[in-house]
């Protein structure tokens, strides 16, 4: 803000506080993870690449980066098609009764994520979808919808509707008016709904817990199974590694909103 | 531009209903081919709403939409064929000057060598070839409603529908833009119609205008018959400025008419009359009324004081208070004024038998 009071030294006080509250237990995993130590600690001797190299070199860690990847990929693939014809639907209906539709999109994010895998649990028991990938990524993708709703009901907020009448009015047809006008103008919502989606599969872990078992084994699920039996340090670097990655995408969705305007 | 094709538009009986409220009420008009139409009216007429249900944006509670006799009443907007310029404009904005141009040609399927050269064509008419590669918003607001103008024409529509095309662009830019659409109207003989609350646009720009008030037709004619002859005292206050005096009919004759307003006797020329004794209401124009020197007389004379008055660069705006009619508003032009006007200063007003015209009250007309 500019022309306004600057803080008081209370305020400031109170927000570097804050600050620090909200960093330090993320940031305490980077001087862990390169720790000379064979479990998890801080370094006492000196520093030491070598969980990294460990991790990098362990086909288990690999696979499991790789499956979350393509499950997180796949997932954000569901939520950005779903949510967003379901924000565009609402946002042409626009009608009271469309409220009711995005409150229930938005239910994946109110509801505790342990209830509905409870749920999830007992259907996919019946339809054949435990511990597989096309599973994880369906359960994943649809919790992804909430953020894809929301970012582009946002966008679409923005949008003027003449600009949709006025592209029927020439003779675009619905698709073509999708296609060339509204589109492009919220593709800024859509990117930033499908960052928020990759970022929601990339480190789900209670859906996973309960819906997964061996066939289907994760990025956070071997963080946590290797945290409950062995401790090992190597869980410090792919914490980094994963701080590191999602930072790269928020650094991404800043990069797209400022394009924007 | 091709050899033009004008279309003829008919709106029968056309109504919009929302709830119990009436927006449009039993419209019925027609537009000949190449005609300019101006549906005119106050904000709540119903006049935008007519333009929505031309255009397809909006479904007819009752009645039809007709062009060239064919009923399109049920067909989608984008089957229509007409190009639009709407409020505010509506170019996209992600899209270049020349692209937005385009836009409708895209959706014909045509290929981009017919697309470029009809595109060049549509901004030459609107002199803006110069800045096909720029983005609207790095436009001025004239050169944005030249781009909706060649973006609703480069297609070769039925119809051109234009909803309050000036009232985003200040008063100047107005009255050229005025100029330049009554000159693209000529050029490219299409049928028009255009909404405005502007009623010196309507007028200056029209073949004809319709005034709407609460979603009815009041009257439609062409722009001097409406101003000449109002049928009703809202047409003669919502077009130009009007005094309205009241009296009672005395005597009616072949080629006119007596009133009588308290102690003062009018005269008024024209055919048809209410009968002796009935209330009459005469329209007349500031313009019409001068103001009478010396020995002067006029056939309706009436005496005043002036009670205030402004200078408005052409001319003079005075009101003169009278015994019997009120206050009456007097146009005078400025060059070779026969007063300098000041308050309380006395005058004498004259005016002939045929320059007021008879209009009914609001209520009686409907």
């Amino acid at each position: 803000m500019n022309g306004g009071y600057p803080a008081g030294p209370l305020a400031r006080s109170i927000a570097w506080a804050t600050v620090l509250y909200l960093l330090l237990p993320i940031t305490i995993v980077i001087p862990v993870s390169v720790t000379d130590q064979r479990y998890l600690s801080l370094p006492e001797h000196g520093i030491s690449f070598r969980h990294y190299a460990n991790l990098l070199g362990s086909e288990s860690w690999l696979a499991s980066i790789q499956q979350s990847f393509w499950i997180a990929l796949g997932s954000t693939l569901i939520a950005v098609t779903a949510g967003t014809l379901c924000a565009i639907g609402c946002w042409r209906i626009g009608r009271r009764s469309t409220e009711l539709v995005r409150a229930l999109m938005l239910l994946p994010l109110i509801i505790p994520a342990i209830v509905y895998a409870i749920g999830l649990y007992r259907w996919f028991g019946t339809l054949d979808l435990l511990d597989r990938f096309l599973g994880v990524t369906l359960a994943h993708g649809v919790t992804g919808i909430p953020y894809v709703v929301i970012t582009v009901s946002t966008a679409l907020a923005a949008f003027d509707p003449r600009l949709e009448q006025a592209a029927r009015g020439m003779g675009a047809s619905l698709g073509q008016t999708l296609r060339w006008v509204i589109l492009p103008r919220i593709a800024p919502g859509i990117a930033s709904g499908a960052i928020f989606a990759f970022i929601h599969s990339w480190d789900e872990l209670v859906l996973v817990l309960f819906i997964a078992s061996r066939n289907v084994f994760t990025l956070p699920r071997k963080i946590w199974d290797g945290i409950n039996e062995n401790l090992d340090p190597s869980m410090a670097a792919v914490a980094v590694l994963l701080i590191v990655f999602t930072v790269a995408l928020l650094a991404l969705d800043g990069a797209l909103r400022a394009r924007r305007q | 531009m091709s050899a033009p094709v004008a279309h003829a538009l008919e709106l029968r009986g056309l109504s919009k209903r929302y709830g119990s409220f009436i927006a449009v009420d039993a419209v019925s008009l027609r537009v000949d081919r190449g005609q300019f139409l101006t549906l005119l009216g106050p904000s709540g007429s119903g006049k935008t709403t007519i333009l929505m249900a031309i255009a397809g944006f909006v479904a007819p509670s009752e009645g039809a939409v007709l062009l060239d006799g064919a009923d399109i009443t049920g067909l989608s907007p984008e089957r229509r064929d007409f190009g639009m310029v709407f409020q505010g404009y509506a170019l996209f904005p992600h899209m270049t000057v020349a692209e937005n141009v385009a836009f409708p040609l895209r959706v014909r399927g045509l290929s981009r060598a017919d697309r470029d050269a009809r595109v060049r064509g549509a901004l030459d008419l609107v002199q803006l070839a110069a800045f096909a590669g720029r983005r609207p918003s790095q436009l001025s607001g004239g050169q944005q409603q030249r781009v909706a103008l060649a973006r609703a024409l480069v297609f070769d529509p039925a119809l051109l529908l234009l909803d309050e095309p000036l009232s985003a662009l200040d008063k100047k830019l107005r009255a050229e833009l005025q100029d330049e659409l009554k000159a693209l109207h000529r050029r490219v003989g299409r049928t028009f119609v255009n909404v405005t609350h502007d009623q010196e646009e309507a007028l200056s720009l029209s073949d004809q205008v319709a005034i709407l008030n609460h979603g009815r037709l009041v009257q439609m004619g062409a722009p001097e018959a409406l101003y000449e002859r109002p049928r009703t005292r809202f047409v003669a206050d919502f077009l130009g400025k009007s005094n309205f005096l009241q009296g009672t009919v005395r005597e009616v004759g072949a080629t006119g008419m007596a009133l009588q307003a308290g102690a003062t006797r009018l005269v008024q020329a024209g055919a048809a009359h209410p009968a002796p004794g009935r209330p009459a209401l005469l329209s007349l124009r500031p313009e019409k009324i001068g103001l009478l020197a010396g020995a002067e007389t006029a056939e309706n004379e009436v005496a005043g004081t002036i009670a205030s008055w402004a200078y408005l660069g052409a001319g003079y705006s005075l009101s003169v208070r009278t015994a019997d009619l009120g206050e009456i508003r007097v146009a005078l032009p400025a060059w070779r004024a026969p007063i300098a006007p000041r308050e309380g200063l006395p005058v004498r007003l004259g005016w002939a038998a045929d320059a007021a015209v008879p209009v009914l009250e609001d209520a009686d007309a409907a």
